[in-house]
């Protein structure tokens, strides 16, 4: 009960707060809740465990560290720029949570453990992607789908976790790393790194 | 032996870097990269012939590709200030992406597959923002969102078809594994095996730009430089096509095969019909060919869709065919941009007439029109048989009426653009031989396509088609 409260609230946080700082927060504590309930089966063997701490290390420190940096040095770049308003980001959150209490109800889904807050953490890693409007927050958003594909490896599959934290640390190493490199190359054009500012492409 | 096999493009592309001489560096760096391609085909005894045709074709085409960029490397590529636009960090990256795609063809579980697969994008982001211009930005930023959140799920599924496997029964070690799925004999289909496969699905069909996922590809493909644009639209489309072949493959043991059938009609026909009327639009030669490279990962859903032994066929005969004629396009493309500084179609004009890269060219966009003596001709008419065959008559006609404005776009083109007299300058000298050589060797291959049914390639292929058709 309080872990589904928690991922409730950090998932609600991700998807209504504006500002880069209090998203990143809510992040930090969805990853390292999520880090927490899968340990178990990372302890299966050394490697795995070994994989698990790296993954770890990177998606709960590295990644929302080096995002962290990148807006104290672009402060304009602080506003993640909703693109709809408050109450609508309020309903999306409530029917993301309705979308994963009715997903982990069907009969076909019964034997997965945990799937109403898998499937929850990766609606709201989507729904970043929909509702803001800075670039920083689709790097965000894809961190938090990468959290909770993680999760679903540790809960449904928790005999192959290596490929899975394999799989999810790589995520992370791609939304960040490359994703801050190609920002920072971004920001020159557009300081307010508003998606807007990408539509010369079209057609 | 798989993972030497794997790494060697990276490794060759490293090693060369160590070399200060330019000229010896070149050299070097073709000699390595022919030898990556040769030792890819020393596991030959140890893959099916699925992997080791698709093997083939990452080989050879990315040598090709290495061949190109080495005798066409033109600074305005990296002229930016980005700290990947430089000459060394493109070759490694190449490499990379060779490397990653070899991942991709020789995995033998989904596990592999994905990492080969994730590993593209990785090598690839930069590739596509290598100029370092705002646009070039923008296509690499599209790539790099779209893809991951694609292959996110693509990774989701696979955790669920791992649920799914080991609560059936399979050792976790073998969960993954295709030939251990199909050989398992899962009795009543396993409830949420729907869902692992669709996910799965729609993941791998978004990095081989299927409609509706379909909206970064055209900027990335005609972003990046030509022959990255030869690889990401010849190789990587048919590498995530690879993997949907191995997700039907699945999902008929599963019980799934009926949904996913159903799924890749629909996404082929939007595919072709969507692609092939956005090619009429065009006003940029290489965004052109990258709406033909939807309108044919279309086209192959779509053969694939229908299914049978035919369906199968056309469907590897066309990725193969269609990974030489794009290729080849791609690089004549890249001629053209040196030669006279543009791919706007406005402005070339009687390009026959100055020989060299219009008339390759224009022996590409026959290829990808699919008009004979190409094979993508044959592949088009097994397509038409198997729809027959299956019955499907609404979406075979939807499909056709795709191809048709693909046809249309192409040949429109290839004529206005071949006619007439130019009035745009040549700014550069002519290529190396060996540039115009790697497009010679592609359309070679677009070529023998046509005849493949004939040979004891076609089959191999027959046989992996009628295997995939009698699956459970």
């Amino acid at each position: 009960m309080t872990t589904s409260l928690i991922v409730l609230v950090a998932g609600a946080v991700l998807i209504l707060n504006g500002r880069a700082v209090g998203v990143l927060i809510a992040y930090v504590v969805l990853a390292l809740t999520v880090a927490v309930l899968g340990a178990g089966a990372a302890l299966a063997s050394p490697a795995t465990f070994a994989l698990f701490a790296v993954a770890t290390l990177l998606k709960v420190v590295l990644a929302p560290l080096a995002i962290g940096l990148f807006v104290r040095v672009n402060p304009a770049a602080e506003d993640l720029r909703p693109s709809v308003p408050v109450p609508v980001r309020l309903l999306l959150v409530i029917a993301f949570a309705l979308a994963a209490e009715l997903a982990s109800g069907m009969a076909a889904l019964a034997s997965m453990p945990m799937l109403n807050l898998v499937a929850f953490i990766v609606l709201c890693g989507v729904g970043m992607l929909i509702v803001h409007r800075n670039l920083l927050a689709h790097m965000i958003g894809l961190l938090v789908l990468g959290i909770g594909i993680g999760f679903a490896g540790s809960m449904l599959a928790p005999g192959l976790p290596e490929p899975i934290e394999l799989g999810t640390a790589f995520d992370a190493l791609i939304a960040t790393f490359i994703g801050l490199a190609l920002v920072r190359a971004i920001i020159v054009h557009d300081p307010l790194l508003d998606v807007e500012s990408l539509r010369r492409l079209r057609g | 032996m798989i993972a030497w096999v794997v790494a060697a493009p990276l490794l060759a592309a490293i090693v060369t870097t160590a070399f200060p001489d330019l000229r010896t560096r070149r050299l070097v760096r073709i000699f390595l990269a022919a030898v990556a391609a040769v030792l890819s085909l020393s596991v030959a005894g140890s893959i099916g012939w699925l992997s080791l045709t698709f093997t083939v074709i990452v080989s050879v085409l990315s040598f090709l590709a290495t061949v190109f960029s080495t005798g066409t490397f033109s600074p305005e590529w990296g002229g930016s200030e980005t700290i990947w636009s430089r000459k060394s960090v493109y070759f490694v990256l190449l490499g990379a992406f060779w490397s990653a795609m070899l991942l991709v063809v020789l995995a033998q579980n989904f596990a592999a597959l994905w990492l080969g697969i994730s590993a593209t994008t990785l090598a690839t982001a930069f590739l596509v923002g290598f100029s370092g211009e705002a646009a070039a930005l923008e296509a690499a930023w599209k790539y790099l969102v779209l893809c991951s959140v694609g292959i996110g799920f693509a990774l989701l599924g696979i955790v669920v078809l791992a649920h799914v496997t080991i609560a059936g029964g399979m050792d976790s070690r073998l969960a993954l594994s295709w030939t251990a799925i199909v050989g398992h004999g899962f009795g009543a289909p396993p409830p949420a095996a729907r869902l692992a496969t669709v996910l799965m699905l729609i993941g791998f069909a978004t990095k081989a730009g299927l409609v509706p996922m379909h909206a970064w590809l055209p900027d990335a493909h005609s972003k990046a430089p030509a022959p990255i644009s030869a690889l990401l639209s010849g190789v990587l489309v048919s590498c995530a096509l690879y993997a949907i072949v191995r997700t039907l493959e699945v999902g008929s043991a599963l019980g799934a095969s009926w949904l996913l059938h159903e799924i890749l009609v629909w996404l082929g026909v939007a595919s072709t019909i969507v692609a092939g009327a956005l090619m009429l639009a065009q006003r940029d030669l290489k965004r052109m060919l990258a709406y033909s490279t939807v309108e044919h990962a279309g086209i192959v859903a779509l053969a694939l869709g229908f299914g049978g032994s035919l369906g199968f066929l056309a469907a590897l005969l066309h990725i193969i065919g269609h990974a030489f004629a794009k290729s080849a396009a791609f690089f004549a493309a890249g001629m053209l941009q040196n030669d006279f500084g543009t791919t706007t179609l406005a402005k070339l004009r009687g390009l026959w007439k100055r020989g060299g890269s219009g008339r390759l060219l224009l022996a590409a966009l026959i290829a990808l029109a699919g008009m004979p003596p190409f094979g993508l001709f044959v592949s088009e008419l097994l397509l038409v048989f198997a729809g027959v065959a299956a019955h499907q008559w609404v979406p075979l006609g939807l499909g056709l009426i795709g191809i048709v404005l693909g046809f249309a776009a192409i040949s429109r083109n290839a004529i206005e653009i071949e006619s007439g007299t130019s009035a745009v300058p040549r700014i550069a000298g002519r290529l190396p031989t060996v540039a115009r050589g790697t497009i010679a060797v592609a359309l070679t291959g677009a070529l023998i396509v046509a005849v493949v049914p004939w040979t004891a390639l076609g089959a191999s292929l027959q046989g992996i088609a009628v295997a995939m058709d009698a699956a459970p």
